[in-house]
């Protein structure tokens, strides 16, 4: 049996991790609230836009648009969110894993990976699938400063190249928030555009109005793809992030029930070996005085 | 009417108004009351909303989309 100052100081070493989990877990639960809470404000503008899309699309095919060409995939980009930091359970691998197997999907075609987020730049730094040049430099400072500008201008850079004809096809994979313990790993194609499904209810409703577009549809349209695709875009950064403070705060949620568990059994341990190492006292005393007496 | 300004990050304006003026591609707009259903491109510049109590306000886009539907102004502001 383990000594008793070892013991002692494995539950100091225990009880001071856990109050780093614990404190962690208030953390993440409190930017989750703020993450949270960046998508609710989001989420009537998207709906919005989609809405007004879905109104000029009824007669207007948006698949004539720079951003709507469908071309053979020959050069595609895979935008993979993850996190800054850890210490988020399986938060980044799944991300990676999806990302993994579009690689292998797209085997003939030349597939460079994105990595928005440290993690995944950090993963895909090691393989020669990460996209340096051209790309906004160290794209992962974006989750230290979160809001639509520094969303638009990386995903700016991605739909210049789109127009350019040097990109195919582009995809975003990221963990869409479900819940703060559940995240779906969500593969979505960003590019090129497809073309807004009319919603049957919604459908009835709008095409009862006659709008007057202002200057004209087709302009309306070429202002409105590039904005929705940077709202696709900056919801997939607002939901990765919600995800990702969801995720950590579980996962320490866990580490510091874990933790509380293990002090629990060290307790049992040390007082077991203190009670074994007092009655082994007595019973050296007991037998000296035994040994005097006889 | 009713007027609504939002950006993807907060909204800037909810209430009611009198007048609204918008700088449209083609050249600056006005809205008022019971103004028909319309889609238009904003392009960078002030939009001014007069409110029922005369008060002026005035917030700087860097471009936009807005909707008139039902006396309801809608600026997706960027």
């Amino acid at each position: 049996m383990a000594n008793l100052k070892e013991i002692r100081s494995r539950i100091v070493s225990v009880n001071s991790t856990k109050q780093i989990t614990s404190a962690m877990k208030m953390v993440s639960a409190a930017k989750l609230h703020r993450a949270q809470s960046a998508i609710t404000r989001m989420r009537p503008y998207a709906e919005k836009m989609q809405e007004i899309l879905r109104n000029l699309s009824d007669s207007l095919d948006v698949s004539e648009n720079v951003y709507g060409v469908q071309r053979e995939a020959e050069r595609v980009l895979i935008i993979a969110i993850n996190s800054n930091r850890g210490l988020c359970g399986a938060f980044n691998n799944n991300v990676n894993r999806k990302v993994r197997e579009l690689i292998d999907r797209h085997k003939g075609a030349k597939v460079k990976v994105l990595g928005v987020g440290k993690k995944a730049y950090d993963t895909f730094k090691k393989t020669d699938e990460l996209a340096g040049a051209g790309y906004p430099e160290l794209p992962y400072e974006i989750f230290n400063d979160l809001n639509f500008e520094n969303a638009s201008e990386i995903a700016e850079s991605v739909m210049d190249k789109f127009a350019e004809k040097r990109l195919d096809k582009v995809y975003l994979v990221y963990n869409s928030f479900k819940n703060a313990a559940v995240q779906h790993t969500t593969v979505e194609n960003f590019l090129p555009v497809e073309p807004p499904k009319s919603d049957e209810e919604n459908g009835d409703n709008s095409g009862q109005t006659e709008f007057i577009f202002e200057p004209n549809k087709e302009e309306i349209v070429e202002a409105l793809v590039p904005k929705t695709l940077k709202i696709q875009f900056y919801k997939a950064l607002l939901d990765s992030n919600a995800a990702e403070h969801g995720a950590r705060m579980t996962s320490m949620h866990q580490a510091t029930d874990n933790a509380t568990e293990l002090v629990k059994e060290l307790n049992l341990v040390y007082n077991k070996a203190r009670q074994a190492s007092i009655t082994n006292e007595i019973l050296e005393i007991v037998s000296g005085a035994e040994a005097l007496n006889g | 009417m009713r007027v609504e300004i939002i950006t993807p990050d907060e909204s800037l304006f909810k209430g009611e108004a009198k007048s609204v003026s918008m700088p449209g591609i083609d050249g600056s707009l006005g809205i008022l009351d019971n103004h028909a259903p319309l889609i238009t491109a904003l392009k960078a510049g002030d939009v001014h909303v007069r409110t029922g109590s005369g008060e002026e306000k005035t917030f700087t886009l860097k471009g936009g989309t807005a909707e008139v539907l039902h006396n309801r102004l809608l600026i997706l502001a960027e």
